[in-house]
């Protein structure tokens, strides 16, 4: 679906989007007045209205570091250490760290992940912290003010601020796990096109020309019968693959990866716009959207109402006006069986 | 920002005057207005397709279906269009006139209605630093997603130009930007670089062109849209279809073939050379075929009589 949607979407098609500098020579007309930097939506004035739910994130968001820079946030969810981040953030950090309120923490634990929902439970050894708290009852409703972790500094957290904008829904997407290989059909075989570098499948020793016989023990007739076994698989997993490499049957098994790592998403016009939008931006059972301006390096952390209660988690940025959240009611369901997965 | 525009304005909210909002309490008044005018803010958007699979937006300001765009994406005068009501349905339209130099247009629905619509800022009252909002279908319709809205601010005004904080991306092109009232105060029409830098049309622009839009004139020269051929047939004449068939009046503009003829606002367009008139597609299609200098017989409905009236079409 995020495909059909993004293909559309040029700007008005190839009638064109004009240049800030196109723009410039055409204000020039008149003079021109402007609001100054503080007053803007963002700015250091507004913001200052919002004090209270910066506070809220001073104490109940996590800073995640990487070698000491941030790369993602996260809702504290116990008093003892408990926090939920974006799980597809995770891959590849060397030196994991946490910041707490003006807290550091190193002994950074991942107890579970949820695939699905792109989830991690992380614990540190921590006590007295405040969750966070969620907001029962009722789905924050459409225009109504949220709150976000904005850039951070050592010990102090900012906001960012903006509304829920459109309705809740699900992001469909293609299957989260790949092989990493692309296939093509030629006489009613699966045919194996190309192998992509680094990938569970080159590891294996797949080669492009291997015709896919069978997985799993099953017989694999045509592409379909193949990503619907991926369909409830998870990164890690193993898949048992038999082809036929010129006239002789051999079988290989492949460590199945996360999508976004091997295959990019399609760049439309409108992902040039955006920014550092989310490796994963797709493939979420239920969101809510909202407009604040966050990047890659700024989701995982809570999003809040004007009351201070956590309404979401921010999933994924996914281009330049649009922001996902987990709504809270599935964030407090994906925490109780990733807590029960990691007893 | 004045005492002034508050005394011209008495709806306008309180916290518009103040610099910044101070407390939670301003908070919740945006919020308030925000989503006391939503509702029908997002149903009067609608997705506009066009060709190649592109997409924009724009807004149902009548109850008879016109609908206010930007010019690049109507991108000419007297096309067909497909335009998609909030409520997923599909209506056949056409380009009126538009803006070349500034990406005003204007299109309207051909059949069905009432339709939702949202007013107009007729008194061109908003200003500097007003909180704004912004719909759109981003990135081309999506039924379970809907209307898509943003919240900002006014942060820079000149002559032709608005722009506002509230992001926008392909797809919005031609939506409707509102104060806080859910007053149409402006179109959507580019973006600059920097997440700051969202464009509009502002309606005043609109308002200046709006008799020469309705009549299907192509205004101006400039880098929204292509000039069409030269030396089309020009009557002179801004109308509406009327439910009986025929078209009626609704202006006749100064120095044009219609205005020497005697044309009056008001008449009803019945025939031309004997050919009937249904709508206004059939109206603008039958005066399409038509070369300036054409000397042409109007059978028209004026005070509940036939009156026959002879025009010599001039040139556009």
């Amino acid at each position: 679906m995020e495909k059909t949607r993004q293909s559309k979407s040029s700007w008005a098609s190839a009638r064109g989007l004009l240049t800030a500098a196109a723009l410039g020579a055409m204000a020039s007309v008149s003079p021109a007045q402007q609001l100054e930097g503080p007053y803007r939506l963002n700015g250091s004035a507004v913001l200052q209205a919002f004090e209270p739910l910066r506070e809220v994130l001073q104490s109940s968001s996590a800073v995640l570091l990487d070698d000491w820079k941030s790369f993602a946030y996260g809702l504290v969810v116990s008093p003892d250490g408990y926090v939920l981040t974006k799980a597809s953030e995770l891959a590849d950090r060397d030196e994991m760290a946490i910041s707490i309120g003006a807290s550091k923490f190193t002994d950074v634990e991942v107890l579970a992940t949820d695939v699905e929902w792109d989830v991690a439970l992380l614990k540190v050894d921590a006590e007295n912290l405040t969750p966070v708290v969620w907001k029962d009852g009722e789905e924050v409703t459409i225009g109504s003010w949220v709150v976000s972790n904005g850039s951070t500094s050592r010990s102090r957290r900012r906001a960012r601020v903006g509304i829920i904008s459109a309705n809740a829904r699900e992001i469909k997407g293609s299957s989260n796990v790949v092989l990493g290989i692309v296939l093509k059909t030629e006489k009613d075989q699966i045919v194996v096109e190309d192998v992509k570098e680094d990938t569970g499948a080159a590891e294996a020793g797949l080669q492009s020309g291997d015709v896919i016989v069978e997985a799993e023990g099953k017989k694999m007739e045509k592409r379909e019968d193949l990503l619907d076994l991926l369909g409830d698989k998870e990164p890690g997993d193993i898949l048992k693959v038999r082809v036929d490499r010129d006239g002789e049957e051999m079988d290989f098994e492949v460590e199945l990866m996360e999508r976004h790592r091997v295959f990019d998403g399609p760049q439309s016009r409108n992902d040039a716009m955006s920014g550092r939008f989310s490796g994963r931006r797709e493939n979420f059972p239920r969101v809510i959207q909202h407009d604040i301006m966050l990047s890659e390096r700024s989701v995982g952390g809570p999003l809040l109402d004007l009351e201070g209660r956590c309404v979401g988690m921010n999933i994924a940025r996914a281009n330049r006006s649009e922001t996902f959240a987990i709504p809270a009611a599935e964030v407090q369901a994906v925490l109780e069986r990733l807590l029960e997965d990691s007893r | 920002m004045t005492g002034g525009a508050v005394a011209d304005n008495p709806g306008r909210l309180y916290v518009n005057d103040k610099k910044a909002p101070e407390s939670l309490r301003d908070l919740r008044k945006i919020e308030e207005a925000l989503q006391g005018n939503l509702g029908r803010a997002r149903e009067a958007t609608v997705g506009i397709e066009l060709g190649e699979g592109g997409a924009g937006s724009g807004v149902i300001v009548s109850e008879d279906g016109l609908v206010l765009t930007a010019a690049h994406v109507s991108g000419g005068v007297g096309d067909d269009l497909v335009i998609i009501t909030a409520d997923g349905e599909r209506h056949d339209a056409i380009s009126l006139g538009l803006v070349a130099s500034t990406d005003a247009a204007m299109v309207r629905i051909k059949e069905g209605g009432p339709f939702p619509f949202v007013e107009i800022d007729a008194d061109d009252t908003a200003r500097l630093g007003d909180w704004v909002f912004s719909l759109g279908h981003s990135g081309g319709y999506d039924d379970a997603r809907g209307v898509v809205v943003r919240l900002g601010r006014i942060v820079r005004v000149a002559d032709v130009t608005i722009q506002s904080d509230c992001k926008l991306i392909g797809g919005d092109s031609g939506g409707p930007l509102f104060d806080m009232n859910g007053r149409l105060i402006g179109i959507h029409s580019r973006v600059g670089a920097s997440l700051e830098q969202n464009m509009h049309v502002p309606i005043r622009e609109f308002h200046r062109n709006w008799d020469k839009m309705l009549a299907s004139e192509f205004i101006g020269e400039g880098p929204f849209a292509k000039k069409p051929e030269p030396a089309k047939a020009y009557l002179g004449v801004a109308a509406e279809a009327r439910e009986e068939g025929g078209v009626e009046v609704t202006r006749v503009l100064e120095d044009t073939a219609a205005a020497e003829a005697g044309l009056e606002t008001g008449d009803v367009i019945l025939e031309i050379d004997g050919e009937e008139i249904e709508d206004m597609e059939n109206f603008l299609e039958v005066l399409k075929g038509m070369e300036p200098g054409d000397k042409i017989e109007l059978t028209v409905l004026r005070d509940g009589e036939d009156k026959t009236i002879e025009v010599e079409l001039g040139e556009r």
